[in-house]
């Protein structure tokens, strides 16, 4: 049996990771919903966000949110220059949008690889971590948590928050749900999609870029690390059904719960498999995941 | 019918085997180790991607958990050989069974699946499976690696070469002879077109599993080749990104041709392993020659060769 204190624990590490598996998530699915783009390079762009961090909080000594914020507008410019010299040129020359969803994979792919070894060459295959942002730890009911994951969590709830509010309040966030419904219908009624399709692609490689430079001090920064938050970010909004951009906290809870608990009774190498299992069995029986979704984009039927 | 009819397209000829017969002559004249073990590492790589765009070009599905049943082939038979001294001559048959039944399963989850969703769900079933013979250190010893028995006792790499040359020749006359038969014609339907070819009367549940069967087989007896070439395996075989490779192989050469990953893995995998060294810069060309070939000629080798030969596609 757990003891109340283990499960406490287990707990708050589940939160913990819940958190910012949605800052991560969120990214993937927004571009998913907006530009029908799934992203493999998703963690790359996290990783971007990871050295970013790093270089200005070791190499310039400068404090830990101006690093943070650092990495989000790092983040956003590559994201966007990412768009305007990949996707643009791919959407002007593809015919058969029935293809497209497919196509854009693969050059997601190719853009996983180049950036990944770009980093490489840049910076070398050393891990590059720094041993905390804020010194000391909370003692919360009895738990000892270090500050750094409170103040990761703390940013990856605000964030979250205020993008969902962006969406939903203002003209631009508006104009970028009305290009996920309906594209032709968002053209009729004057929005440009080429800024709309760049600007959701940049904040999608902020959101990424974001995770990874608060969590800078449990992950430190090397070339492939952007691989563990691709799959955990793949497998919440596979979950709770691709572009459906309000279910992705609760999905991002449900898989931390289980690897937590999976990583705690199996031992972490397994924690994988119960997610994997779980997901392969609501693919089965609602292909279009938990929840599905409302998005009209271009569809695979 | 009609709409089959539309689909089908007219017998070219392909340069595939014709290369394959040049090849078998290669260790006539050169017997440098080095440029044996790239070439044979390179049919080994056009023999998978062939195998991958057999899926991706015809029922156009994109299985992205393809390394698994690579690695799945090459486990079961280094496992049955360290465990139970079975043959691996035999072995590799045992692995491609296992891996094709396994494919035959992951064909049936993929079935209600489309686009993305098929990929996805591949991708998942791979992960799980590359989790299990990582974790499972009982049986495989995991990252610490099987040592698997070879094929011969010598040291050199010719018997080697004509081992995989002929199953590099099976496979693709194999996958040819499919490919262009009535059975082809009806995964290229379900590809295009799933709605209609079910309208023609063709059954998507009974082609997309046979699809699935056929290529993860071939992929498992590669797989077990692999295992009894290189005297050791780990999980990392069924890694992602050794499916990114094989992916990005088919793509090149050209999506529905088979022949075109061979010829793109005869040029790729040379090329990329002379620049070894340079590690990173390998991996970036791969990353820039898949966005470009995306971008600026979706249709790969295959479609450049019918240009250049003006070999009719289509008849109607």
């Amino acid at each position: 049996m757990i003891s109340g204190q283990t499960l406490a624990s287990l707990l708050v590490a589940a939160i913990v990771r819940a958190g910012l598996y949605t800052l991560s998530a969120t990214g993937l699915s927004l571009i998913f919903g907006v530009m029908n783009v799934p992203n493999f390079a998703h963690g790359e762009l996290y990783m971007i966000g990871a050295y970013i961090a790093v270089f200005t909080f070791s190499g310039l000594n400068l404090p830990p949110l101006v690093a943070i914020l650092f990495a989000a507008v790092g983040g956003f410019i590559i994201g966007a220059a990412i768009e305007k010299s990949i996707f643009y040129p791919l959407r002007k020359r593809s015919e058969r949008r029935k293809l497209w969803i497919m196509n854009t994979f693969l050059v997601t792919v190719g853009l996983s690889l180049l950036l990944k070894n770009l980093i490489q060459v840049i910076a070398g295959t050393k891990y590059r971590g720094i041993d905390h942002y804020w010194q000391g730890g909370l003692d919360l009911a009895g738990l000892s948590i270090s500050v750094d994951r409170v103040v990761g969590v703390g940013i990856a709830i605000i964030v979250v928050i205020a993008f969902w509010l962006f969406l939903q309040k203002t003209t631009v966030g508006k104009a970028i749900r009305a290009t996920a419904q309906d594209e032709v219908g968002a053209k009729v009624v004057g929005i440009n999609l080429d800024n709309i399709h760049t600007l959701t692609f940049a904040l999608s490689a902020m959101l990424a870029s974001i995770a990874g430079a608060s969590l800078l001090s449990l992950n430190p920064a090397y070339p492939t690390m952007g691989l563990m938050p691709l799959f955990s970010s793949w497998f919440v909004v596979i979950l709770v059904g691709l572009g459906n951009i309000a279910a992705v906290p609760v999905g991002a809870l449900i898989i931390s719960l289980i690897e937590t608990f999976a990583a705690y009774g199996f031992g972490s190498g397994w924690q994988r498999l119960f997610s994997l299992a779980l997901i392969i069995l609501i693919l089965l029986f609602k292909p279009r995941g938990l929840f599905g979704s409302d998005v009209k984009g271009i569809w695979e039927r | 019918m009609q709409y089959l009819e539309k689909i089908k397209e007219s017998n070219y000829t392909n340069p595939g085997l014709a290369v394959l017969i040049a090849l078998a002559f290669v260790p006539l004249f050169i017997s440098d180790q080095y440029v044996l073990q790239l070439l044979i590492s390179a049919m080994m790589f056009g023999t998978l991607a062939m195998a991958f765009d057999f899926t991706v070009g015809f029922i156009n599905v994109v299985n992205f958990g393809f390394a698994a049943f690579w690695g799945i082939g090459g486990y079961t038979s280094a496992l049955l050989a360290v465990n139970l001294g079975v043959s691996p001559w035999l072995g590799i048959f045992v692995g491609m069974a296992f891996s094709a039944f396994l494919g035959f399963l992951v064909g049936f989850l993929t079935l209600r699946l489309h686009g993305i969703f098929a990929a996805v769900m591949a991708w998942f079933t791979g992960l799980g499976l590359m989790s299990i013979v990582t974790n499972w250190t009982g049986l495989t010893r995991g990252p610490l690696g099987l040592m698997s028995p070879m094929f011969f006792a010598t040291m050199d790499r010719g018997p080697y070469f004509y081992v995989i040359l002929v199953m590099a020749a099976f496979s693709l006359l194999a996958l040819l002879a499919i490919a262009n038969s009535k059975i082809g014609l009806f995964f290229r339907a379900i590809g295009q077109d799933e709605d209609a070819a079910k309208a023609s009367g063709v059954n998507p549940t009974w082609y997309r599993v046979l699809n699935f069967t056929v290529s993860t087989g071939i992929a498992g007896l590669i797989g077990g080749f692999y295992a009894h070439f290189m005297g050791i395996l780990t999980p990392s075989v069924m890694q992602t990104s050794q499916t990114i490779e094989i992916m990005a192989l088919a793509y090149v050469g050209g999506r529905g041709s088979i022949w075109g990953s061979l010829i793109a893995a005869l040029i790729f995998i040379p090329v990329l392993t002379y620049l070894q060294p340079l590690m990173e810069l390998r991996l970036i060309i791969y990353g820039l020659v898949l966005i470009g070939v995306m971008i600026f000629y979706p249709g790969g080798i295959s479609a450049l060769y019918r240009r250049v030969f003006q070999v009719s596609k289509s008849e109607g």
